[in-house]
C-alpha cells in the first residue's frame, strides 16, 4: 500500500535529487521510478545503468539453525556460502556464511516483502532458528545494469567480475570502492547485472564513485521502471 | 598487493583483512599462578618463526586462523578456526573460600 506522505527517504537522495529523479511512494519509502524519457532510460540500463533500489525491503538471518528453519519455510537455500538462489516469490537469497543469508525483495510491483519472515521468526517454536538482522537500514542497495558493468566495477574492486569468471547468482563479499560491500551477480534477462550492498552511510560516496567510474562506458542513472523492465529482453 | 586466501571467501587483498594476534588454546585459570595468568592475556610471545594468528576478513567479518613466517612475512595457510578449537572448553566457578 502506497503512503500519501512518504516518512523514509533514500540513503542517497541528494545525489537522486541532483541527477533529475522523478519519486513514487512505496510503502511508506519514496523510491526513484525515473530520470528522462522511458525509451532513453532503457537504452542506458542496458548499457551501463546505476539504480538506488535502497527502498525496497530485504532482511537477514544469522545464527544456528537458520538455513533449517528458513527451508521449513520454503525457502530456497543456497547450496554453498557465497552464493545466491532465485525465489519463487521473485526474491533472492544471498547465503553469506555456513549460517548467513540476506534476502532481497523482488523487483517486480507487489512483490512480497522478505522482512515478515521475521513476524514469523518472533511467534515460531523451533530451536535453534537463528536471529533475524534488520538490514533495511545498515545496508544501502545499488543495482548496476549493462554489458559493460565488469569492466566498470573493475576499476572500484579486486575480486574479478567478468562474467566467464564470476557465475550468474555468485557473491563476492570485499572493498568496494574501499568501501566493504557485498555483490551479487544476477542477470535480468539478457542484461548483466550486479546487484552491490553497502554501508548505508557511505551512500552518496559510493553513488559519485560508481557514477564517476560510468563516465567513461557512458552511463547514468536509471529508475525502478526500467529495472523492472530489464527481464524481459 | 599481497593476496591471501580467506577459507570462506577465496584470495583476497590483503587490505581487506586484519590481524588479532596469536591464537593460542586457554589455559585452565585454576591451574594458572596470577602472574602467569596476567602472562596469558596479556603478554604477546612475539616470536620468530611461523607463527599461528587470529585474522578477520572485514567485509564478511570472518575470523579464522592463519600460519604465518614472522620473519619472512610469508603466509603458509588459511584454515578455518574450527580445525584449531576443535572442542568447547567450559571451566566450572571455583567455589569461594575453595
Amino acid at each position: 500500500m502506497a503512503a500519501a506522505n512518504p516518512v523514509r527517504r533514500s540513503f542517497a537522495l541528494p545525489k537522486l535529487e541532483a541527477a533529475g529523479a522523478r519519486f513514487e511512494a512505496l510503502g511508506d519509502f519514496q523510491i526513484a521510478v525515473s530520470y528522462r524519457n522511458a525509451a532513453d532510460e532503457m537504452a542506458t540500463a542496458k548499457r551501463m545503468g546505476l539504480a538506488d533500489l535502497s527502498p525496497l525491503p530485504r532482511v537477514g538471518f544469522k545464527g544456528a539453525g537458520t538455513c533449517n528453519w528458513l527451508q521449513s519455510r520454503r525457502l530456497k537455500i543456497p547450496e554453498a556460502p557465497n552464493r545466491a538462489a532465485p525465489q519463487t516469490d521473485g526474491a533472492l537469497a544471498l547465503r553469506l556464511a555456513r549460517e548467513e543469508l540476506l534476502l532481497l525483495g523482488g523487483l517486480a510491483e507487489g512483490a512480497p516483502d522478505p522482512g515478515d519472515l521475521c513476524n514469523r521468526w518472533q511467534v515460531a517454536r523451533t530451536k535453534p532458528r537463528g536471529y533475524p538482522l534488520p538490514r533495511q537500514e545498515t545496508h544501502a542497495w545499488f543495482l548496476v545494469s549493462g554489458e559493460a558493468a565488469d569492466s566498470m566495477l573493475a576499476k572500484l574492486c579486486g575480486v574479478d567480475l567478468r562474467p566467464a569468471k564470476f557465475a550468474n547468482l555468485t557473491v563476492a563479499q570485499t572493498s568496494l570502492a574501499r568501501v566493504n560491500g557485498v555483490i551479487c551477480r544476477q542477470d535480468l534477462g539478457a542484461t548483466l547485472v550486479y546487484h552491490l550492498l553497502a554501508d548505508s552511510a557511505s551512500a552518496c560516496y559510493l553513488w559519485d564513485c560508481l557514477l564517476d567510474a560510468m563516465t567513461e562506458f557512458q552511463g547514468g542513472p536509471v529508475g525502478l521502471t526500467a529495472v523492472r523492465a530489464l527481464p524481459a529482453t | 598487493m599481497k593476496i591471501m586466501t580467506c577459507p570462506l571467501n577465496g584470495p583476497r587483498n590483503i587490505s581487506e583483512f586484519h590481524c588479532a594476534g596469536e591464537a593460542v588454546l586457554q589455559p585452565d585459570p585454576r591451574d594458572l599462578s596470577d602472574a602467569d595468568w596476567a602472562d596469558h592475556l596479556f603478554l604477546a610471545n612475539n616470536s620468530l618463526g611461523v607463527v599461528r594468528e587470529w585474522w578477520c576478513h572485514t567485509p564478511s567479518s570472518y575470523w579464522f586462523i592463519a600460519e604465518r613466517h614472522t620473519g619472512s612475512d610469508e603466509i603458509l595457510k588459511t584454515y578455518p578456526a574450527n580445525e584449531f578449537f576443535r572442542e568447547r572448553v567450559d571451566f566450572d566457578a571455583r567455589e569461594e573460600g575453595a
